[in-house]
């Protein structure tokens, strides 16, 4: 074999591996399209004002990017040290302790599951009158949640991913569009600039924790940033910076339409939304706009809802998947498809629990955008919050056990100062789920949720301290990838059932 | 020709293609984790490697009668600092193991270039000449099964490296579980060390190109 006759400065091998890696800007556009703009600017939005009766949102969604800012300091700094970054159970596995890491897991798969499934409702909800409209098909909303369902549930299996050509052209188009309907708000006739979304008071009086919900809804996706930390350029900036630059532009982009919804409202924003729903933010903006800006946006706005579908069935499918491989789920789940990549049996088994949620909901006659969208899309973030909360606090306790070169602001000043800012921001969310969810005080979902996300813990726990008794290298794997030392090797410990 | 065994990567590429239809039963990073670790396996069946957890050594620096196997070889006298097992695994999915272990076959005469002219340019891509030769090394390692015989070491690198990326779902898939037990049987108790860690990070590689969406 012939040797190079000129000296190789550079180490090939490094080379050829970062020619191979992301920069910033793909790591926002992942992170964005999970967040869905549109799906958050015209659904969650005024279905909020409707439901809550709150107007300012503008100031949560502001005040819960400088927290989340925070929290990813020290969130970043440890996804540098750990396997498996893209997963909230890894850190508390490492940083609390790997039972609380499996209860950690639990909530985040009823967390995930839930933005899940309140895509179809929102999909279901807004596409039924939309189609009935356009082509005079008339469907129930459960006809065209399942097309979406079926849509994903094969997409699903052949990994497509949501940050592929197509829909990154469509997430450009989703956020210049939220911008262009927002600026013509400003010129609609009864525009009035509030000041009722930016009021910071509304933090700390009734309702606050209500706000702050809605407000974390609208950023979750933003914590699959670290998804790319050993695939991306510059591990050290690339991730820190696409995190600080997504939760940025999310907060702007909020803050800012959300604002000129209300103003544009011109003081009847709650009784608007509660008449027209999602229709609120295009008759608000159709003044200005000619009809194809609206059919445009309301395509838009149903593109930006299967892009949620998708986004958050791959993190499912993706937290399964790593479940399975390191034995806390069953090894099936650790499958892929060979041809496609895509986490095989996590994502049929998510196709599974979607199409009995919306089939149950179907049957029960339950209200697809209340009950479903926002509801489920409120499950979701009080159970995202929770995580992100417990995270922060990993963060403290995995730095303190592994200095790991990190220096005092990203391993004690920073994660300190969010864990605290967290938890004032979950306690308010639970003592407000009344208001989140429209109903009385004492009502069921006031203790249904809390009470969800405890058993869901407890059983995480209980789960750990089992595997620990009878699969010790399993446990001793939790939070680990695949870079744990004994459970290298799947089929050390597998039988042929897991082969399948 | 269907007796002769061939090299292990040689023999992984054959079963990750469909006779039939002569495409790729994985995607090409799969493909080309598997064709890396299996490259890298090959040296230590020459003796050349050692692994150890996550650390490689070259034992013994003489080329090997082989190109694709030598290139790697002098590549890692090259980039001597870099020495965990997964960066060369990495490192050789970019393209350089497939590209190696194809160019291999291409001079065996057991796979030839086709070049497909399209409307976004050409398209090139290699074609096992006899289709029927995609199906040795899984058939041989089936029949083992079947009959309860054992595998020799390349043989349980080739069945490790096909459960790793996912391929036995197309290849054992018509065994019985009774003879799906004794292959991993053999795998647990019988495959080196070196080679076991090698089958592992593979595996690991696999699976972590899945959970950072680059599978």
């Amino acid at each position: 074999m012939s040797s190079t006759s000129t000296p190789v400065r550079e180490s090939q091998l490094s080379t050829a591996l970062a020619r191979d890696r992301l920069g910033v800007a793909a790591v926002v556009f992942f992170v964005m399209s999970a967040a869905a703009p549109l799906t958050v600017v015209a659904g969650v939005v005024p279905t909020g004002l409707a439901v809550t009766g709150l107007t300012a949102i503008s100031i949560a969604f502001l005040a819960v990017a400088v927290v989340l800012a925070v929290f990813s300091v020290g969130y970043v700094a440890m996804s540098r040290h750990i396997a498996n970054a893209g997963a909230f159970y890894a850190y508390i596995a490492r940083g609390v302790g790997r039972p609380f890491g499996v209860g950690g897991a639990w909530v985040a798969l009823l967390a995930y599951n839930s933005f899940q499934f309140a895509s179809y409702g929102g999909f279901g909800a807004i596409a039924a009158p939309q189609f009935a409209a356009w082509f005079g098909v008339e469907l129930p909303w459960w006809g065209f949640a399942l097309a979406g369902w079926a849509l994903v549930a094969v997409l699903g299996v052949r990994d497509v991913a949501v940050n592929g050509k197509v829909l990154g052209t469509l997430l450009v188009a989703e956020i210049v569009l939220v911008v262009v309907f927002s600026v013509a708000d400003l010129f609609t006739p009864d525009f009035a600039a509030s000041s009722a979304p930016v009021n910071p008071s509304s933090l700390v009086g009734a309702g606050a924790g209500a706000l702050l919900v809605m407000a974390v809804t609208g950023f979750v996706g933003f914590e699959q940033s670290v998804v790319f930390s050993e695939e991306s350029r510059d591990p050290r900036r690339t991730v820190p910076r696409a995190t600080y630059i997504a939760v940025a532009l999310i907060a702007v982009l909020y803050a800012f339409s959300a604002w000129a919804m209300i103003s544009a409202a011109g003081g009847k924003a709650v009784e608007r939304a509660g008449a027209e729903g999602p229709e609120l933010f295009f008759n608000l903006a159709s003044d200005r706009l000619g009809s194809t800006a609206l059919h445009l946006g309301h395509a838009l706005f149903l593109t930006s809802l299967i892009a949620a579908m998708i986004s958050f069935h791959n993190i499912i499918a993706r937290y399964t998947f790593s479940l399975g491989r390191e034995g806390v789920l069953p090894r099936a789940f650790g499958r892929t498809v060979p041809a496609t990549g895509a986490p095989k049996n996590g994502s049929l088994a998510q196709s599974a629990l979607g199409l009995i949620v919306i089939l149950v909901y179907a049957l029960a006659g339950w209200d697809p955008l209340v009950q479903l969208f926002f509801w489920g899309g409120t499950l979701g973030g009080i159970g995202v919050l929770l995580l992100i909360t417990v995270t922060s606090a990993a963060v403290i306790g995995y730095f303190a056990r592994n200095p790991s070169g990190e220096d005092a602001w990203h391993r004690i000043g920073a994660p300190v100062l969010g864990t605290a800012l967290l938890l004032v921001v979950t306690y308010l969310a639970l003592t407000n789920i009344a208001i989140l969810f429209g109903v009385e005080p004492g009502a069921t979902p006031t203790w249904a949720v809390p009470l969800a996300y405890a058993v869901l813990t407890l059983a995480g726990v209980g789960w750990a301290l089992i595997l620990r008794r009878s699969r010790p290298l399993v446990y001793n794997g939790i939070g680990m990838g695949a870079r744990s030392a004994g459970a290298g090797l799947s089929f050390r410990d597998v039988t042929s059932e897991a082969h399948k | 020709m269907a007796t002769s065994q061939l090299p292990l990567a040689d023999d992984l590429y054959l079963a990750a293609h469909d006779s039939s239809r002569a495409r790729c039963l994985l995607t090409p990073t799969t493909l080309g984790l598997g064709l890396g670790a299996a490259l890298l396996g090959e040296l230590v069946l020459w003796r050349r490697l050692e692994v150890q957890d996550n650390h490689l050594t070259v034992v013994d620096e003489r080329p090997t009668a082989d190109p694709p196997t030598s290139a790697v070889l002098e590549q890692l006298l090259r980039e001597s600092h870099h020495r965990q097992v997964r960066d060369w695994i990495s490192f050789l999915a970019t393209g350089v193991a497939t590209e190696l272990v194809e160019r291999r076959l291409a001079r065996a005469g057991l796979v030839r270039r086709e070049e497909k002219r399209g409307l976004l340019g050409t398209k090139v891509r290699f074609v096992p000449t006899d289709p029927s030769l995609t199906g040795w090394p899984g058939t041989r390692i089936r029949i083992a099964a079947t009959r309860g015989e054992l595998l020799d070491s390349p043989d349980l690198v080739l069945t490790g490296l096909v459960l790793a990326t996912g391929l036995d779902q197309h290849v054992f898939v018509t065994l019985e579980a009774r003879e799906r037990d004794h292959l991993f049987d053999q795998l647990r108790r019988r495959l080196p060390a070196p080679l076991q860690y090698l089958v592992g990070h593979a595996e690991a590689a696999v699976g972590d190109a899945v959970m950072a969406r680059r599978a």
